[in-house]
């Protein structure tokens, strides 16, 4: 038996199910893509599949013409053998019992049905162009607000469902600030919402959003997840590395809408691009993110393809939403990837100059990785060139001014950094290593190039660069662009709807799933590239529905019918990301500093939390000042012993491309909320901050504190259980000075000194409740 | 998707073993607020339905992981050929072609035992002087001579130990485990870590050889600190004392509880759950971790003094850890990479180990235990039968062609020796076990048929043995 935990597994199971129920459907050909061919790749492709050395009794069920050579007759089933295995008794039927796969007999009627009908093959949906459809009618002709939402609607209704009403509009304020800047909309925001009766109140909302520096931050988050960007080498002595530009960069790429297409080259061969800006260099530093090692005894040639293999695995994902990873040892087991395939799109990369560092690699923090340049960001050289235009114009008996601007000059020089760049050196050879071996030569020596299925690639020169590569990526009509528009798009929605149009985000392969709405995801693909990849016009579309914009509540009836929401029939309720749990709670309490881009920071940690980590011996020290209270975005990222708070809210280690996180609910997860002192510290001064703005009865400061931090009032319920807290405290704190100056004695914040100790820790309780609660947590 | 066995807060046991002076007024409305019904104990978290599948041998595994990879040379293997070739040239046909880690490019020699071995038990076991507590044992424990891994350099040696591949992201396989099967308490994380202090400077060891990849994070090894607070952020902040902080849980828990009724979202339950687990974890932790209640003959048996974060204190607490349920528990000494200073660090490393794991499993055996416990014991490689000589006394360099290892307890045979390598122990050359058959025995012992426990991830079946097909080792199975 085989145990399919995760959601996606259980999500197809009830998607066929939903699908296999539907009357509509039931009336309509099968789908090949959509019916069959997941059924055919779970269950028989492992065997009689692409990959020919594993292949059974010589026989292929993924290509039709092998399939119909004998195995499968169209319209015959006691002429397919194909079939009459399926049926066969025990000793011979397929799948094999040593297999662990079991078909149920829903599967085998629609097999059984395909045959009947012709048994149609089609190529798979991710390689096939998208195409553009006309937009389904509906019944319902007033809830649609564009034509996405017409494509959702249309299916609801064929299932015989409605949309949600929408969201109240403290929910949904709620809900696109988050998902657009990572943060909770202040008091005053929600307050102008709720009272600008205007049509396009929520339009101006999302413009203001996606015009904040904010937005470039909640973005790089999740891109950062994907590129596997982190402070560390990751193995080994896990020493810092210098890489923190790249942040930079990326953060001003979504900020200044840079196009996606641009974005991609500029990462991949920022290095190759003509007369290379600096930021294009900076760009490039994304061939340097990986893991890296210069533990003693290492080989060199057994690393450099450990890279390669790690590099071919993350471009695949984050832009082709691919498993090429599976063809480094044999050829794909589902998809139609070959071992030359794998290696020869690491050939692209076999320029990177790295090597060096396998011997100038050094134990101290942070350690040498070669190529390095030493860097501002652009904003950083923006505010340089207007010091020294203003420094041009000062009056020469103005010393002071003078000696001011000069000053904060020579600071802002000493604070260039170095990061890690790209330089392209002659390739070295790339083998074709058999079972991955690194130490088999026997395998043909590769140029680089596209996986043989998908055609060529075009190069100018005799060998394709990666700038070939990252052109082709984002070609939409002649390379391989419009599967990565699909593949970002996809993601995008996922973001915000909470499950993509295919759930499985990562791969777009024969073992994902299906688009739900493959005309919806077909047509944001088409538009995404024919807009020149305008990634802010895409998030605004997809925010300026009516669907996005529905309540998350769902029926009973919903919940049985579609748990997973497939059918976006209302919206999505999940708990924040680790970043944005952080910086909520900072950013209600005011402590929050939106400082812009630069360096890593460091929270407080529990002590000893990296008294693993050697080569050097690692001490900790968590920043002395406000850069304590930054956003999360700029945590150091220590791959081999992430940050235990971020860690508790699945925060990635960043070893790898993550495309999505789970979402756990932990013991561990409740105890940094109860117990970390950064949430203990902004308790205490959200307390201070209620204690001081409202009016000092109980009341009055109890709705204070859920208005800001929950844009609400409490009801009595809430109220009654809340004074309970605050009594209970109060009269302990105050018997006991002692403890209540311990309490809000917590953290680099001093004291609000003109607060009663033991009224401010009581208080402390009362936000510390508030800042557990499921709904401070959830967006919803 | 709930993430969280959805439990109830088991209340008797919670009572017994806080060990803390709640008031009974306290206590009493403590009570009155759960309203819970004797009947709600789970006592433990579930596994996944149908497993276990096999007969389960074992309940546990405890994994002695002798990290920086200890030499099979100087403690179970004994080869008299290659003493006799001590400081020869170590023949060629051995070492063509082959990984070779810090001795890249440099003259091979061979290096012969600096130890002497004898035979012990009734079967007459070979094991060095370096081992003289293990020598007690030798009717206990199975040898596995024939030990072979992948990788050559720690890292991704540790990685390819307990992942069963190198590429970083895999499950562990404590996580697997209680992804599997569950565990037995819900006052404790199924999967505990632990490592000690003590030896020569010790090698890094990274969370990811715990993590839990891409099984649900509630799977992960939650590592316990011999210093500071035992589980990070299991201490109330200061200035709170137990009885607030279970009235704040209390009052999220409300609260929670009413959202849940006006939204009914499934995961708030899960969620309020989580909270009590949290506060149990709270409760039963220190007092796990405070050992002041074993009398003085336990822990002169380990060696143990309270706190010192020892090897020896470790054990003692993997016996306490096995004792209240939890399912796998790994304990890492980081003293074991002995390129040079041999001699002397195989004594530190020896002094540091060799009682306290006589000790632990003495202790379990005492106390009924050792039948359903799984003790593994050994490196993530073993070393090189060619000496490495640099600044300090002639050491050896990593190897991952023949190295040992060895298990005891239910269900493995005692007393014998299995595998062997050739005879200058460079090639493991009898019965062969490979990293991932060492898996699959485990599972097996845990009732868990290993060739069909996968989990879905990038559209392939993942196992912890990988793909290769692995072997149980029945011959070592009683």
């Amino acid at each position: 038996m085989s145990y399919i935990p995760a959601r996606t597994a259980a999500t197809f199971a009830l998607l066929l199910a939903l699908l296999a129920s539907s009357q509509a459907h039931a009336e309509k050909p099968l789908d090949y893509n959509r019916d069959v061919r997941p059924i055919l790749s779970e269950n028989c492709f492992y065997c009689h599949g692409p990959d020919p050395e594993h292949r059974q009794a010589d026989l292929r069920l993924d290509d039709e013409e092998a399939a119909k050579d004998y195995a499968i007759v169209p319209g015959d089933i006691e002429g397919s053998e194909f079939f009459q295995r399926l049926i066969a008794d025990a000793d011979t039927r397929m799948p094999p019992v040593e297999s662990g796969k079991k078909l149920t007999p829903q599967q085998i009627a629609t097999l059984k049905r395909w045959i009947e009908e012709g048994a149609q093959f089609q190529q798979h949906w991710a390689y096939v162009p998208p195409q553009s459809t006309e937009v389904p009618a509906v019944k319902n002709t007033d809830w649609a607000k564009n034509d996405i939402d017409l494509y959702l609607l249309a299916r609801m209704e064929e299932e015989g469902l409605q949309p949600a009403p929408p969201a109240d509009k403290v929910t949904l304020i709620r809900r696109v600030t988050f998902d657009l800047t990572g943060l909770p909309p202040t008091a005053e925001e929600v307050a102008d919402f709720v009272q600008d009766n205007s049509p396009d109140s929520f339009e101006k909302v999302v413009d203001r959003l996606l015009a904040s520096d904010r937005y470039g931050e909640r973005m790089a988050a999740y891109w950062l997840d994907m590129v596997r960007f982190a402070d560390t080498v990751g193995y080994h002595g896990d020493q810092d590395h210098n890489i923190s530009p790249y942040r930079d960069y990326v953060l001003d790429a979504f900020n200044a809408n840079m196009p996606f297409d641009q974005f991609t080259r500029e990462q991949i061969a920022g290095d190759l691009l003509p007369d290379a800006t600096i930021d294009q260099k900076i760009a490039s530093g994304y061939n340097r993110l990986l893991q890296t090692t210069h533990e003693g005894g290492l080989q060199e040639k057994e690393y450099l393809a450990i890279y390669a293999a790690d590099r071919v695995r993350n471009v695949s994902q984050v832009w082709m939403g691919a498993t090429v990873g599976c063809a480094q040892c044999h050829t794909h087991k589902y998809d139609p990837y070959t071992i030359e395939d794998f290696y020869c799109l690491a050939a692209f990369f076999a320029d990177v100059n790295e090597a060096e560092h396998f011997k100038v690699g050094t134990n101290a923090l942070p350690t040498k990785r070669p190529p390095e340049i030493k860097v501002h960001s652009q904003r950083e050289r923006a505010q340089l060139t207007s010091l020294k235009a203003k420094l041009a114009e000062v009056a020469d008996d103005d010393a002071a001014t003078t000696e001011r601007l000069q000053k904060q000059i020579k600071a802002l020089n000493d604070a260039a950094r170095l990061t890690m760049v790209t330089e392209s050196i002659t390739p070295r050879e790339m083998r074709v290593l058999p079972r991955g071996n690194w130490q088999d030569d026997s395998g043909p020596v590769v140029q680089p190039a596209i996986p043989t299925f998908m055609g060529t690639i075009n190069t100018a020169g005799d060998r394709a660069t990666r700038l070939d590569l990252a052109n082709w990526l984002v070609d939409a009509k002649s390379g391989s662009g419009a599967l990565t528009s699909r593949v970002f798009v996809n993601r995008l929605w996922y973001l915000l709807y909470g499950v993509g149009l295919s759930a499985s985000l990562g791969d777009f392969g024969g073992q994902g799933e299906p688009p739900v709405h493959p005309e919806l995801l077909d047509s944001l693909a088409i538009d995404f590239y024919e807009h020149d990849w305008d990634v802010k016009r895409m998030i605004k579309r997809l925010v300026m529905t009516a669907a996005y914009q529905q309540a998350s509540d769902e029926s009973e009836t919903i919940r049985q019918r579609d748990p997973y929401n497939r059918l976006y029939t209302h919206q999505s309720r999940h708990r924040l990301p680790a970043e944005m749990i952080r910086d909520n709670a900072l950013a209600v309490s005011g402590l929050l500093n939106l400082t812009y881009g630069g360096p890593s920071v460091k929270p407080y940690q529990p002590e000893g939390y990296f008294r693993h980590l050697n080569f050097p011996q690692r001490k900790y020290h968590a920043d002395k000042k406000d850069q304590q209270w930054r956003r999360a975005v700029y945590v150091h990222w220590q791959r081999q012993f992430l940050h235990p708070s971020l860690k508790a809210f699945d925060a990635p280690s960043r070893e790898e491309c993550t495309v999505e996180r789970p979402e756990s609910n932990t013991p561990v997860a409740a105890l940094v909320l109860l117990n970390d002192p950064t949430y203990i510290e902004a308790a205490r001064v959200f307390a201070a901050r209620v204690l001081t703005e409202a009016e000092s009865t109980d009341e009055a400061r109890l709705n204070k504190a859920y208005l800001l931090a929950l844009s609400r009032e409490p009801d009595s319920y809430e109220r009654e259980i809340l004074t309970k807290i605050l009594n209970e405290n109060r009269e302990l704190y105050q018997q006991d000075p002692k403890a209540a100056s311990q309490l809000v004695g917590i953290g680099l914040k001093p004291t609000e000194s003109n607060l009663d100790a033991a009224e401010l820790a009581a208080w402390t309780h009362v936000s510390r409740v508030i800042f557990n609660l499921d709904e401070f947590i959830t967006r919803n | 998707m709930s993430e969280f066995h959805p439990m109830q807060l088991n209340r008797r046991t919670f009572l017994s073993q806080t060990g803390i002076g709640l008031g009974s007024a306290a206590l009493g409305s403590l009570l009155a607020r759960e309203g819970l019904g004797a009947s709600s104990s789970t006592n433990g978290v579930p596994g996944q339905p149908g497993l276990p599948n096999l007969t389960q041998r074992v309940k546990r595994v405890i994994f002695l992981c002798m990290s920086g990879g200890p030499s099979h040379l100087e403690t179970f293997d004994n080869k008299p050929v290659l003493s006799k070739m001590n400081g020869q040239a170590f023949p060629e046909s051995y070492t063509a072609g082959q990984p070779i880690a810090q001795l890249q490019g440099q003259a091979l020699k061979c290096l012969g035992s600096i130890s002497k071995f004898q035979k012990y038990g009734a079967n007459g076991q070979e094991i060095s002087d370096y081992l003289p507590w293990h020598a007690k044992m030798a009717d206990d424990i199975c040898i596995v001579r024939s030990m072979v891994t992948e990788q050559i350099n720690h890292d991704p040696a540790h990685t390819f130990m307990n992942t069963g591949t190198a590429i970083s992201g895999r499950p562990s396989m404590g996580a697997w485990v209680n992804y599997g099967i569950g565990c037995e308490t819900d006052e404790l994380p199924g999967f505990v870590v632990l490592s000690s202090v003590g030896g020569r400077n010790p090698q890094p060891i990274a969370s990811r050889q715990w993590a839990s990849g891409f099984l649900p994070s509630r799977y992960q090894g939650v590592e316990f600190s011999s210093t500071g607070d035992p589980v990070n952020y299991v201490r109330n902040p200061a200035g709170v004392n137990v009885r607030q902080q279970r009235n704040l849980v209390d009052a999220i828990s409300n609260l929670n509880r009413h959202r849940q009724q006006a939204n009914g979202d499934p995961e708030i339950a899960s969620r309020i759950a989580a909270y009590e687990m949290a506060f149990r974890m709270q409760m039963s932790i220190p007092e796990l971790t405070d050992v002041s209640d074993e009398p003085q003959h336990i822990l002169d048996m380990y060696g143990a003094k309270p706190g010192d974060g020892s090897f020896a204190s470790n054990c003692l607490l993997a016996r306490r850890l096995a004792e209240r349920g939890v399912r796998f528990i790994h304990l890492y000494h980081r003293g074991w990479d002995h390129h040079g200073g041999l001699k002397k660090y195989m004594d530190v490393c020896t002094g540091l180990t060799d009682k306290p794991t006589y000790a632990l499993l003495t202790d379990l055996k005492q106390r009924g235990m050792l039948d359903d416990t799984l003790i593994v014991w050994g490196g993530e490689f073993g070393r090189t039968p060619m000496s490495q000589s640099g600044k300090g006394d002639i050491g050896r360099d990593h190897h991952i062609k023949g190295f040992s290892m060895w298990l005891a307890g239910g269900g493995v045979k005692g007393g014998t020796t299995y595998g062997a390598t050739d005879d200058l122990g460079y090639n493991a050359v009898e019965n062969v076990v490979h990293v991932r058959d060492l898996h699959a025995t485990m599972l097996y012992l845990l009732g868990i048929d290993p060739e069909h426990f996968s989990v879905k991830f990038q559209g392939l079946d993942m196992r912890l043995t990988g793909v290769k097909p692995a072997r149980v080792v029945h011959d070592i199975i009683a």
